[in-house]
């Protein structure tokens, strides 16, 4: 039964600015695979400085799962390969040439409908890591069977792209994509949408699959609020989620062979003079995307909305969206003795007002869980459902707040610790 | 990278938004001895926060100008100024303060305050509230509920208990100005109420319920030793409440999803 729900904030703006199809197609000169160290992503580089490489061909390796593999977003050279201690990546760049053409895989078997092959073919071209695996957001390893999938065909994050316009013209591919989904896990598969038309719907659809209809505001549209709803992630039952847009890539991928080309993104902020939507290929060159469309003036660049964003020069992977934004000159000024002060009690108390409860959706018990979290308290917060949220769940309720410490990197030192005693 | 605007400062302002009818409907009825009260209990209460703002670097809140103006309008005519500096001192203080400032209380600093007040000196001359104090109340939750630092749930359960108690025929004629007061002023204190959905409507049913029971039980007591008894029950019931609350999720959203 579809649930409805209808709470939320209103983060202005919203994502109904763009009109539909008004795509600008940009492929940046250079482009760039880069992870945070605390992603802790140790590689090998299969590739050397210089080096010609097709699109789509596998480039990097995860030192801990050989099997998963990182794939080049463009035609390119090899510009530099950077690592940071311990084999972890710290970015690897290309030089936009057109000559290598693209990488092309052989997907016959996948296509067929067998298991066993589909993920094979997903992890030899790096597709797997579209997938993320809660509790915990790291790529799922590659024998973890999902207990369910969400796909989201839904962002509410401010001017986000709306998926809709991303699928428009893929839907084909986007329905092979969601069968092959549908063929890797015994348990649901969720696709949540807007409360619009049905995505798709074809009747001989597998019996697990079940469709989220939300007409809600944000925080709806997060993966982890609906997987908090609808199938709570927990230690032996991971649940993964994947952006519409990729589930139209693997079905892409599985028609063709070719790994796709680019993905939907907005570019939009206080900084810029008009809002864009483009598509570029992964890892794009954000300084690129925002030349000659800012205002004059200091601006900065975040990877990401501007609720959950960081300051970035290349896109990092999953993120769909760009803020250029004025920076609003925070932290700056103020009395030595009052912003000592203010310092000086951390973590600054939370007082329940009505848009706090709404920032998490307004359906579980958002204070006591706020507290269990600012308390460092695990035993409540995992009652309470904190193994199925991730940092980009907890932006909304940051950004209301103001808390300092911010409740997302209380919620990440959390997780840090759930998952160190588990592995003990 | 943005930040909005819902800190504990502004909900502390917010709250004195709302108290602001029933202000104005006290200067109206008490006059200038009303403001004269009301620094009085500024000056007492801004000076412990300055204690432990250099002390213990504590932030000085907002809401201690609230409490100052919720013990003022309540507290004794006739009390002397040492009984009346003990009392306020007590309540910020070993209510608030002393446990880190506002937001971490458990205890609203003004229910403590004037119920060491009702306890210590029991004969003391509590003042007759005028009515219109009463209906200034209203405008008081609606400023509460519309700028969402006060809770719609806890003021039904309020209500759904008020309108089984006159059905049934209690008369509180005499009692409710000052049930509402503290209600508006103390009960809905965000900080120290329910903060589950369930919990709220539980917690104000129960005050309600407690200020009825004193009412028909309790003869000899002012309405204003009433409300502020129902108000410290309640307030020591909410965080049980909130577990039974929790518990009530716990148990439906097990069951849903297995």
């Amino acid at each position: 039964m579809p649930w409805q729900f209808k709470s939320g904030l209103p983060v202005l703006p919203n994502n109904s600015q763009f009109a539909f199809g008004a795509f600008e197609m940009q492929i940046s000169e250079e482009a760039a695979l880069t992870a945070q160290p605390v992603e802790d992503f140790r590689i090998d580089s299969l590739v050397k400085e210089g080096d010609l490489v097709a699109q789509g061909a596998p480039v990097l390796r995860s030192r801990r799962q050989p099997e998963i593999v990182a794939t080049a977003p463009m035609a390119a050279r090899v510009a530099s390969v950077d690592l940071g201690p311990g084999h972890r990546l710290s970015s690897m760049v290309f030089f936009k040439e057109a000559a290598p053409g693209r990488h092309e895989y052989d997907t016959k078997a996948a296509a067929s409908g067998d298991a066993v092959a589909l993920r094979a073919s997903l992890l030899a071209s790096g597709l797997w890591r579209f997938f993320r695996s809660r509790p915990f957001g790291k790529t799922p390893v590659p024998a973890e069977i999902p207990s369910a999938i969400f796909v989201m065909a839904l962002d509410t994050r401010p001017a986000a792209p709306d998926p809709r316009l991303a699928l428009h013209d893929r839907i084909g591919d986007f329905e092979h994509g969601l069968r092959a989904l549908l063929g890797m896990t015994e348990g649901p598969v969720h696709l949540c949408q807007d409360s619009g038309d049905e995505l798709v719907g074809p009747p001989d659809f597998p019996g697990n699959f079940r469709l989220i209809r939300n007409g809600g505001q944000h925080p709806w549209g997060l993966a982890g609020l609906q997987i908090h709803a609808h199938y709570p992630a927990a230690i032996n039952r991971p649940v993964w989620d994947i952006h519409a847009e990729d589930v139209a890539g693997i079905g892409e991928f599985l028609r063709t062979g070719m790994v796709p080309e680019t993905l939907t993104l907005s570019v939009t902020g206080t900084a810029l003079r008009e809002p864009r939507l483009v598509r570029c290929q992964p890892g794009a060159d954000l300084r690129s995307l925002c030349y000659s469309h800012v205002k004059p003036g200091l601006h900065s660049i975040l990877s990401g909305s501007a609720l959950d964003g960081r300051r970035a020069r290349w896109l990092r992977h999953r993120d769909r969206q760009v803020a250029v934004m004025v920076p609003d000159g925070a932290g700056q000024g103020g009395h030595w003795f009052l912003s000592a002060l203010h310092r000086a009690r951390r973590p600054l108390p939370l007082v329940p007002n009505a848009a706090v409860e709404q920032s998490l959706g307004g359906a579980f018990p958002v204070m006591p869980f706020l507290r269990a979290l600012s308390s460092g308290d695990a035993e409540t917060a995992t009652k309470l459902g904190v193994l199925s949220l991730l940092t980009e769940d907890l932006a909304l309720a940051d950004y209301v707040t103001c808390a300092e410490p911010r409740l997302s990197d209380l919620l990440n030192g959390m997780l840090d610790r759930i998952e160190a005693e588990e592995a003990a | 990278m943005i930040r909005g605007i819902w800190d504990r400062e502004t909900v502390a302002l917010m709250l004195l938004a709302a108290a602001f009818p029933v202000f104005v409907a006290w200067v109206q009825a008490d006059g200038w001895y009303a403001i004269g009260r009301l620094i009085f209990f500024l000056v007492v209460a801004g000076i412990w926060h300055v204690i432990f703002m250099l002390a213990r670097a504590q932030p000085p809140s907002f809401a201690g100008a609230l409490t100052a103006l919720t013990i003022a309008i309540l507290a004794p005519h006739d009390l002397g100024i040492f009984a009346l500096l003990l009392g306020t001192s007590f309540g910020v203080v070993m209510a608030e303060l002393a446990f880190g400032g506002w937001g971490r209380n458990v205890l609203n600093p003004a229910v403590v305050a004037l119920a060491f007040i009702s306890f210590g000196y029991p004969a003391s001359n509590w003042p007759e509230l005028a009515v219109q104090i009463g209906w200034a109340a209203f405008p008081a939750a609606l400023i509460g509920v519309l700028t969402g630092v006060m809770s719609l749930r806890l003021l039904l359960g309020v209500a759904v208990v008020t309108v089984i108690t006159l059905y049934a025929g209690v008369d509180i004629s005499e009692t409710w100005i000052a049930g509402a007061v503290v209600l508006v002023l103390m009960v809905c204190d965000p900080v120290t109420a329910s903060a589950t959905r369930l919990g709220r409507w539980a917690y104000g049913a129960f005050y309600a319920a407690m200020f009825v029971l004193f009412t028909c039980q309790w003869g000899d007591a002012a309405p204003i030793q009433i409300a502020v008894a129902a108000a410290l029950l309640a307030s020591l019931a909410a965080p049980l409440f909130d577990e039974i609350a929790i518990s009530i999720w716990l148990y439906r959203r097990n069951r849903r999803i297995g």
